[in-house]
């Protein structure tokens, strides 16, 4: 008894700074999304007035695009890439730290500087596809309604894959090179070897890392707001950057409260499987 | 069917050469047991034999046909690997018929020979578990199974009872023997353990810092040690050495004791010499020398002695009862038909030519 209470004495502080910083906003916002700006109740009017605005079905769907088309191609290339740099080749070391550069560069020097190389006249980008002939006219990648989105998907992709590269790598790190050596014994041929013997041996980690890039392109701001802030013409408008512009733009607090109070449900779940993924694998692995 | 040939096989890591000039020839069939002590280049001969390294010198051929440019898939063999290398994420059925899925073998012929390799091996209640429901014996049955399923023309097995207990590793050692007996399947096996190499090979090579010391039967090697290495090597308690000098027929001990040898050898006298004897090719003999007792050490079948013989500790094993206590004296003789001799400098075995 004495010495549970006294624990409890030890993480109190803690739990206060937690309950000030995570527990009080998500109750607050909780109340913002059912009452109006003067604080009265309102039931679920607001959900009513953001679920009627034009832009969220559209930001509903980018979302779903931005989502899934960043976690595909950040997957694949990351594995791709975490399979080439655990081959054995020269320089290797040299590759394996230029490849984490993107995810070094802090977000926002990332965004501006993308914004530039596509500028549709003065872009490298555009210079280097026309001035050799491969595109006859310059293309305005950020101003084109089909072309910024994927943009958008190939900067968010660009700026991620590191991360996944680097913690496949260690997973593949970790297998025994007996194992690669039985498999060449047993006539596995390279691809064989990566489907049969690598791929199996770091799903645990391809689960735990796509969980963790869906938690992180739902959440995503940065690239977004920096280049597009959601346009041109809501085209890269994704949920997250609508809660944004609804509450600090046009300062309907109330209405993005609700927004985020559905977006919050939808993120949590994602969460609840990430941690009983990651939790499932700590007690399979011993 | 496999026959194996390695001549004159060279490997080096950088400017370091590990193997310097190897030299074997397995027939079709064989259990050849390379043994040698750790750091001495079995491994990395084994594995150039499987094509996992390359081959820096030299030929190695399996049925005449030279594969030192081959990967390990077009070899034909298969390999036993030290921890199994069983692939934790298939099950025993999954792991043992790997290589025939790799190779587009129909379901069924897969299944059956499966089968049929779990039966041998008392495998078939595991066939649905995965390797780390399995002890360690069972996996190293696996690890066979998935070599047996191939049916390759030479097994390859690199330590493959070193992570087993002393008693289930007597028990592997007879049911690797009796499966090679029922497969006949040319098999090259590498150890540390000499025990292992005498009780399991048809033929053992011994090596030493890259190099082949001797190649022979178990008996060959026990009884005429082509030199010291080899000697001292194979045997267990290993041969007692003493050194001395030669004058005559006799053999002089560093504290002037002289024994008698049945032969005078060729070319040397009065050389130093060192002078061989197994500690059971001693015998209580009222004539013999006098040694004093260190210790005593009853097994119940045998008792071993180790003594102070000619200003050397020497160990004796007694098949006799003996009763006698540290500091006391027993009088021994050596039997003459089974010293062995060699050259102070060169380590070779004296003959008597
Ligand atoms: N990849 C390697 N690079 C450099 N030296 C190696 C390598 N593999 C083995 N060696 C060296 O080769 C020698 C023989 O090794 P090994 O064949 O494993 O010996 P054994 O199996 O007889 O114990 C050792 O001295 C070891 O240090
Ligand atoms: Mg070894």
């Amino acid at each position: 008894m004495h010495r549970k209470s006294t624990g409890y004495l030890f993480v109190l502080p803690a739990l206060l700074v937690l309950g000030m910083l995570i527990a009080y906003p998500v109750a607050y916002t909780g109340l913002l999304s059912v009452t109006d700006n003067q604080g009265n109740l309102v039931g679920l009017d607001n959900f009513r007035a953001i679920l009627g605005a034009r832009a969220t079905p559209t930001a509903f769907f980018n979302t779903l695009w931005w989502v899934v088309g960043s976690i595909v191609f950040q997957v694949v290339l990351g594995v791709l890439t975490a399979i080439l740099l655990n081959q054995k080749f020269r320089g290797r070391a040299i590759v394996r730290s230029v490849t984490l550069i993107p995810w070094v560069v802090p977000g926002i020097v990332a965004a501006t500087t993308w914004a530039w190389m596509l500028h549709t006249e003065f872009g490298i980008i555009n210079y280097m596809l026309t001035a050799p002939g491969v595109l006859e006219e310059p293309v305005g990648w950020l101003t084109n309604g089909s072309t910024v989105l994927p943009v958008m998907i190939a900067i968010n992709v660009w700026k991620m894959f590191p991360f996944v590269a680097i913690m496949v790598l260690a997973g593949l790190q970790s297998i025994s090179n007996d194992l690669y050596e039985a498999a060449r014994i047993d006539g596995a041929s390279f691809w064989e070897e990566v489907w049969y013997v690598m791929l199996p041996q770091v799903r645990p980690v391809i689960v735990a890392v796509t969980l963790l890039l869906v938690i992180w392109a739902l959440n995503h701001i940065t690239i977004i707001y920096a280049i597009t802030r959601g346009g041109p013409a809501n085209r890269t408008l994704i949920t997250p950057i609508q809660i944004f512009r609804t509450a600090f733009e046009s300062v309907q607090f109330n209405q993005a409260a609700a927004l985020s109070v559905m977006f919050f449900a939808v993120a949590i779940t994602v969460v609840f499987f990430y941690i009983r993924t990651t939790a499932g694998n700590a007690g399979a692995s011993k | 069917m496999g026959s194996v040939s390695i001549r004159d096989v060279r490997k080096s890591y950088g400017s370091m050469e590990i193997l310097h000039g190897v030299s074997i020839d397995i027939a079709d069939g064989e259990f050849v047991v390379l043994v040698g002590p750790s750091g001495c280049g079995k491994s990395t001969l084994l594995r150039m034999l499987a094509g996992l390294e390359e081959i820096t010198g030299g030929e190695i051929a399996i049925d005449d046909k030279v594969v030192n440019a081959l990967h390990p898939k077009e070899r034909d063999i298969a390999m036993v690997f030290q921890s199994y290398a069983l692939y934790p994420h298939m099950t025993v059925a999954q792991n043992m018929g790997f290589s025939l899925k790799l190779g587009r073998a129909p379901k069924e012929e897969i299944g059956r020979r499966v089968a049929k390799a779990a039966d041998m091996l008392s495998l078939t209640p595991y066939l649905d578990r995965y390797p780390r429901q399995l002890s360690g014996g069972q996996r190293q049955r696996v690890a066979m199974g998935r070599a047996m399923v191939r049916d390759p023309k030479v097994f390859l097995f690199d330590e493959p009872l070193s992570n087993l207990d002393a008693k289930l590793r007597v028990q592997m050692r007879s049911e690797i023997k009796q499966n090679h007996q029922r497969l006949k399947t040319t098999t090259v096996y590498v150890t540390h353990d000499q025990i292992e190499a005498m009780t399991m090979a048809d033929r053992i090579v011994v090596m030493h810092d890259g190099v082949v010391e001797q190649i022979g039967t178990p008996l060959e090697l026990y009884d005429f040690p082509r030199n010291l290495f080899v000697a001292a090597f194979i045997g267990s308690p290993s041969m007692n050495i003493l050194s001395g000098k030669l004058s005559g027929n006799s053999f002089i001990t560093a504290d002037s004791s002289a024994i008698n040898l049945p032969f005078i050898p060729a070319s040397t006298n009065d050389e130093t010499v060192s002078l061989g004897i197994r500690p059971e090719h001693f015998a209580l003999d009222p004539n013999g020398m006098a040694a004093e007792v260190i210790t005593v050490e009853p097994t119940g079948s045998e008792t071993q002695v180790a003594m102070l013989l000619g200003g050397h500790e020497v160990v004796a094993v007694f098949r006799e009862r003996i009763t006698t206590r540290p500091g006391e004296c027993l009088t021994v003789k050596l039997d003459p038909e089974r010293i062995h001799l060699f050259d102070g400098q060169s380590g070779l075995r004296l003959g008597q030519d």
